[in-house]
């Protein structure tokens, strides 16, 4: 890959997220730093809490009233983090877009297709309503939605799922925005549609040179199309490298551990699937170690006194006993 | 949308049809009739005034006359208002609280809307507790305290408006009744609107709105407000019952010739057509309001129209 050659589209440093609750502050994300330079997909998982969306929707300026957000965030050379409103509107559907994992709800019900695909458009790039159309068609024939030209008029109660979300990602794209993030796309749709929907967002990827960040659970879809992968736990990142070497020889235990919990097709093995022991930790109550530590097999003393930063360079890892490879 | 239209009119018809025979038979079951006077008559007297008004034949041979009259718009004469047929006392007072009333429900909706709107925005501000404190008063307080306050206050000591009476085509003598029919309306909407936006402001869709770079204004007239009308267009048709009620009330304080009256008294007086007549009136008013209701349902949510 010579992606190290491409500029960085997306900068993020030093993010946190805390949530002000009536039970006290919740810290969501912690010291979140990831880049992504153009033309590179980099696939972001963990489990649910991990933090995962939240970082990008800090990102977006989307996080709810109560959150509280520090660190940094760059589009190329502008911050993000801080930012009025109106500021983020410069960016936000122009060069920086989003997808959602839930196309059901995600489009506005009492508008046309064609309408909140050319609202942006108009908008952004001050072109006549008809000239929108004629993009919003050529977009939903981009993201190969079928019978494009009567879709246009259609509400989106009209549409099946997989294609509300290929209408989704015609809206994202409406702009030609600079990064995509796509946070869990395909996880409400079936599986066959999944793999059409994960097919399209790559070749749109490589047809526009853009840097996407895919957020999702599944380990299956990132081994699918992202070029490196960032493991998160508990609000920070663990793991970090290309797709290849962390599927491949994972160096954290919780990434191990993830990996050997997925069914594979060419298992042979008849006993039953392994399990991570143990629950999430509370992120009201973070142990003062390693956040992984009380579901680890490898912790000791270190691990619970001490948080391990995360080292390294291109291949990061934060763990104070990573696994060697085998 | 053309054949969901049809079809929410078609419903209107049999739900006036229920409403008129349950009210001709409730009415005849209350004790007494239209000539029970604190002044007995003679029963000859009173057995002629009940022949020559029908009342005398079977309840049923009534109910078929009734039917047959009102098909062909006659809601035959008053019994206690005896120069006068039913059809003559609605047509004089009707406009006038049909004014009233209408007046009242725009303005409630003109008003209350922006005032939930602007609470939802800004949630939790003082703004917002000082719309929600205010609307909590509007619904608490009762158009028989607030119209004789409004007349005092701008009617006697401001001079603003008459403090009462009525002048065909004088806007000025309108506005205290209409603010006082208005106002637990106002509130209400106001509160609905408020709930109901912010509920919108957190879906889904206006995540993916505000994703798009849209500015907030757009997003929250485009986007949200719409489907956060949903539970106002609800409450158009209990507001339309609420504010026929209520003019009886603000009708008497303000002393104005509406039809309000004609359906309280018609009903002491056992006046059974007159009792009728107005219940066919305000009975078809409502069922109106509330297809309206249905209609702007259906295009307030295209989803509603497909069911």
């Amino acid at each position: 890959m010579s992606q190290d050659e491409a500029p960085v589209a997306l900068d993020i440093e030093q993010l946190s997220v805390v949530f002000d609750t009536p039970d006290g502050p919740l810290s969501a994300v912690n010291d979140f730093a990831l880049e992504i330079r153009r033309g590179e997909c980099v696939g972001v998982v963990g489990e649910s809490g991990a933090g995962k969306s939240q970082s990008f929707l800090a990102v977006m300026g989307l996080l709810a009233a109560n959150a509280r957000v520090s660190g940094q965030a760059r589009l190329g050379t502008e911050p993000l983090i801080g930012r009025s409103i109106a500021e983020l509107n410069q960016f936000r559907g122009v060069k920086l877009s989003m997808i959602f994992q839930d196309p059901m709800t995600s489009l506005t019900p009492h508008m046309t297709v064609g309408e909140q695909i050319a609202e942006s458009i108009i908008h952004h790039l001050k072109i006549s309503a008809d000239a929108a159309r004629a993009r919003a068609l050529a977009l939903l024939e981009q993201v190969q939605v079928t019978d494009a030209p009567r879709r246009l008029d259609q509400y989106p109660h009209e549409l099946s799922g997989g294609m509300r979300q290929r209408v989704m990602i015609a809206i994202a794209l409406a702009c030609d925005p600079e990064v995509l993030i796509a946070d869990e796309p395909t996880t409400a749709l079936d599986v066959t549609i999944q793999a059409q929907i994960l097919a399209l967002l790559a070749k749109l990827k490589r047809e526009r040179g853009m840097a996407m960040a895919l957020i999702t659970h599944d380990l299956g879809v990132v081994a699918g199309i992202a070029d490196r992968v960032a493991v998160m736990y508990a609000g920070r990142v663990v793991e970090l490298g290309t797709v290849h070497e962390v599927l491949k020889a994972p160096k954290h235990p919780y990434t191990a551990a993830l990996l050997a919990s997925m069914p594979r097709i060419d298992d042979t093995g008849t006993g039953p699937l392994p399990a991570i022991g143990g629950q999430p930790p509370n992120p009201r109550r973070l142990p003062p170690g390693c956040a992984f530590g009380p579901r680890c097999e490898r912790v000791d003393e270190t691990c619970r006194a001490a948080r391990p930063a995360l080292t390294g360079h291109e291949r990061r890892v934060a763990c104070h006993h990573p696994l060697e490879r085998p | 949308m053309l054949s969901y239209a049809l079809r929410r009119i078609a419903g209107v018809i049999p739900t006036l049809f229920i409403i008129i025979t349950l009210s001709f038979f409730v009415i005849r079951i209350a004790p007494g009739g239209p000539f029970d006077d604190e002044q007995t008559l003679p029963p000859e007297i009173k057995a002629n005034l009940e022949a020559a008004y029908g009342l005398d034949k079977p309840l049923l041979e009534q109910y078929g006359r009734y039917l047959a009259g009102l098909v062909q718009g006659d809601f035959g004469p008053s019994f206690k208002f005896k120069d006068f047929s039913v059809t003559e006392l609605i047509a004089q007072g009707l406009p006038v609280s049909l004014m009233l009333g209408l007046s009242a429900v725009l303005l409630a909706l003109l008003v209350g809307i922006p005032l939930g709107t602007l609470a939802a925005l800004r949630q939790n501000s003082p703004t917002d507790y000082g719309i929600m404190s205010v609307a909590v008063l509007g619904i608490a307080l009762p158009g028989f305290v607030t119209g004789p306050l409004f007349a005092l206050v701008f009617g006697l000591h401001l001079r603003w408006f008459p403090v009462a009476g009525w002048e065909a085509g004088e806007l000025r003598y309108l506005v205290l009744p209409v603010v006082t029919l208005a106002l637990p309306v106002i509130a209400y909407i106001a509160r609905l609107t408020r709930g109901s936006l912010l509920e919108v402001l957190r879906t889904n869709h206006v995540r993916t709105a505000r994703a798009k770079g849209l500015p907030e204004r757009r997003v929250i007239l485009k986007h949200a407000l719409r489907p956060a009308l949903l539970p106002v267009v609800s409450y158009l048709g209990p507001a339309t019952a609420f504010v026929i009620t209520g003019s009886l009330v603000v009708e008497t304080v303000f002393g104005l010739p509406g039809s309000g009256r004609y359906l309280v008294q018609g009903a002491i007086n056992r006046d059974y057509t007159l009792v009728m007549g107005m219940i066919v009136v305000y009975g078809s008013l409502t069922l109106t309001l509330n297809l309206i209701a249905d209609l702007l349902y259906g295009w307030l949510d295209p989803r509603v129209r497909y069911d």
